[in-house]
This record gives structure tokens, sequence and C-alpha cells, in this order.
């Protein structure tokens, strides 16, 4: 991994701009979204745990929830000059880790993901490439350069968004 | 919340230490009479973590482990999880069952079965010896295995199971076959506000006085 690559842990957000480099280890359930503007070639992560702030007291951290946290990466990203309709959105995250923890009907990976393709519909951001579900861990590394998201499972090399 | 790494006097971490002392000659015992060898254990480590410490205390957020997850039931609620290294597992399936070809990214229905065994066993023995100290009734439930990169099984466990405590109990265990010598980790991570009650019941049966 290059030097100075800025890790993305759970609840954070962090923006970044060419030549930086953002990494989010170990996404298990979590949905992480990934916004870039390409002309300016800067971007961000969102690395939220829950899908939604309703019913819960955000405090001091909206990076914890979906909804809340899409609204604070594109409120940092608009004082740097990219507005929505400049952005394009990937996803990853949201695994099916323990099938044995039948908490929930529909399992949080995928609510988390269903947040994400909500809140970004909402700010009219496309989505232009997801590596969502399945049962597997996910590390990525997204550069902002050219805008292009590494994914790697089990720390073997996955697919490239 | 008080530095949690803090919130047991030496005096209790050696109680800790001697529950874990006790789990792991339990264990031991079990484990050879299970695999017909001579198998020994011993406790190397026992703490108090936060848990966004967890990753780092297992040596870097992308190690992959073969983690062993169940419920407990009972006066303290939890969930048990159980991290072995995964490059050693071979060595594991080789100790438990005796195969020396498992492949740790795609483990036969035979060694996952082991695996999971090994944590029920441990979890079971762990929670006796606790029982002996504190007098709180505990039982374990169906264990499941995760092959995985460790931060993205706590990540799970931290998303699914969102009613966590924010500390987890750390017993980490070296077992000795012959020459071969294993760690595994053992962590016990209360539901919101079950910590509470097992420091409460803890100070009581150490007949200290404090936050009982």
């Amino acid at each position: 991994m290059p030097e100075g690559t800025k890790n993305v842990g759970i609840a954070e957000i962090r923006t970044a701009k060419d030549p930086e480099v953002l990494s989010a280890h170990g996404l298990g359930s979590c949905v992480v979204v990934i916004l870039y503007d390409e002309v300016r070639r800067l971007g961000g992560i969102a690395h939220p745990m829950l899908p939604s702030s309703r019913n819960h007291s955000v405090g001091g951290n909206p990076g914890k929830y979906m909804d809340t946290a899409v609204e604070a990466l594109l409120g940092s990203l608009r004082q740097e000059g990219s507005e929505p309709s400049t952005l394009r959105a990937k996803l990853a995250g949201g695994a099916n880790m323990f099938a044995t923890l039948a908490y929930q009907a529909v399992p949080i990976g995928m609510r988390n993901a269903a947040a994400a393709r909500e809140a970004l519909g909402k700010a009219g951001v496309p989505i232009v490439a997801e590596d969502v579900g399945g049962t597997q861990g996910r590390s990525l590394q997204f550069t902002l350069s050219d805008g292009r998201v590494e994914v790697r499972n089990l720390n073997k090399p996955g697919v490239t968004l | 919340m008080s530095d949690p790494t803090k919130l047991l006097t030496e005096f209790q971490l050696d109680a800790l230490k001697e529950i874990g002392n006790v789990g792991s000659g339990n264990a031991a015992t079990a484990l050879s009479q299970m695999v017909g060898k001579r198998v020994d254990m011993s406790v190397t480590k026992v703490l108090v973590l936060p848990i966004d410490g967890i990753a780092g205390f297992l040596g870097g957020n992308d190690r992959n482990v073969a983690a062993v997850h169940m419920p407990v039931y009972g006066e303290l609620p939890c969930t048990a999880l159980i991290f072995f290294p995964l490059d050693r597992i071979p060595e594991l399936c080789s100790m438990l069952i005796g195969r020396n070809d498992e492949d740790p990214f795609a483990l036969s229905e035979l060694g996952r079965s082991a695996v999971k065994e090994l944590g029920s066993i441990l979890t079971g023995a762990y929670l006796s010896a606790l029982f002996r100290f504190v007098h709180l009734q505990l039982i374990h439930g169906v264990p499941g295995l995760v092959v995985d990169m460790a931060q993205a099984v706590l990540d799970t466990v931290l998303v699914e199971l969102e009613q966590r405590d924010e500390v987890a109990i750390v017993i980490e265990t070296e077992f000795l076959e012959n020459d071969r010598a294993l760690t595994g980790s053992f962590f016990l991570l209360p539901e919101a506000g079950s910590l509470q009650k097992f420091f409460s019941a803890f100070t009581r049966a150490m007949g200290l006085p404090g936050n009982a």
C-alpha cells in the first residue's frame, strides 16, 4: 500500500485529492460510499455502520448512519467545489458473513446497501459501480489520481471498480 | 466511562487470569481426550480491551483469521469469539483430526467442524471456570465459523450486534501438543450494560468493597 494512505475506519468520513490514496479495511456488513469528482480529481469515503439515523440520536457523529454520513460527505466535498452533479459514486461492502446470526429478515449488509442507494438517489449522485453483498469481507483502496477502487477479499485481489 | 483498560485492579486481573488457567486446564483435559494425544494449554494474556483495540491487538487490521462465534445466554448475555490465525489452521486440523491437507481458504466439512468444536470446548471451559468464581449462569449456543480478515469479523460483530458494550474480556491461550505451539485468542463481548453486572458480581465474589 502506498505510503501515506489514510484509512477510513468505522463511522468515519474522509476526503482527499490527487495524489492521495484512501483505504477502508475489513468491511463486513458495513457499506462504504466512495465519491469521486474526476475533473477536480478529489473525492471521499464514508464508512457508516447502520442504515438510518431515525430513532437514534446522532450525537456528535453523523458518520455512524448512512443518511447523515452521505449528507456530511457531500457537504465536505461541496466546500471543495464539488457539487453532487459532478460526483460519481461507487459502493462496496454489505456482506452477510454470519449466516447463523439470523437477527433480521433482511441482513444488515443489504439494508446498508439499500440505504446508500436511497441517500445517493435523493442527492442526485449516480452510482457507477458496486461490489456489494456476498459472504466475504472486503478491504479496498481508492486512488484519487484516477478514481479507481481496488477491492480485496481475504487479502487476495478481487474486483477493481 | 473511565479508561476501560483500568476497569480491573491488579488483583481482579489476577483473578481473571486464574479463571483463564482453570478454564484452560479443563479445556486441555477435554481436548486431550478428544484427540487421543496430550495437549497442554496455558494462558499467555488476560486483559480487558476496548473493542476497537482488538484488531490492533491481533497484529494489524488485515490479518486473516478463522473465527468461531457463538451466543452466550444467561445472566451475562454476550457473544464469544475465538480467533485462530488462518495460516496455522492446517496445523490445528492436523492436531485435532489428523488431517494434513486442509486448505485454510477451503476447509473441508470435517475441518470446519473440528475448529468449531474446539471453539465450543474452549468457550464452555472458560464459562464453567467463570461460574465457579462469579456464580453467573451462562450457557453457550451453536457455534458458527467465519474465515476472513479479523477486522471484517469485528466489523460485522459490532454492526450486527449493535448493543455491544464498549469493551471485551480477552484471554489469549497457547496450545501445546508435542513440539507444536499455537495461539488462540478468546474474546467475551458483553451486551450493553452486562459488563457492569459482571464487575459487580466479580467484586462481590472477591469480597472486595467497591461498585457492587
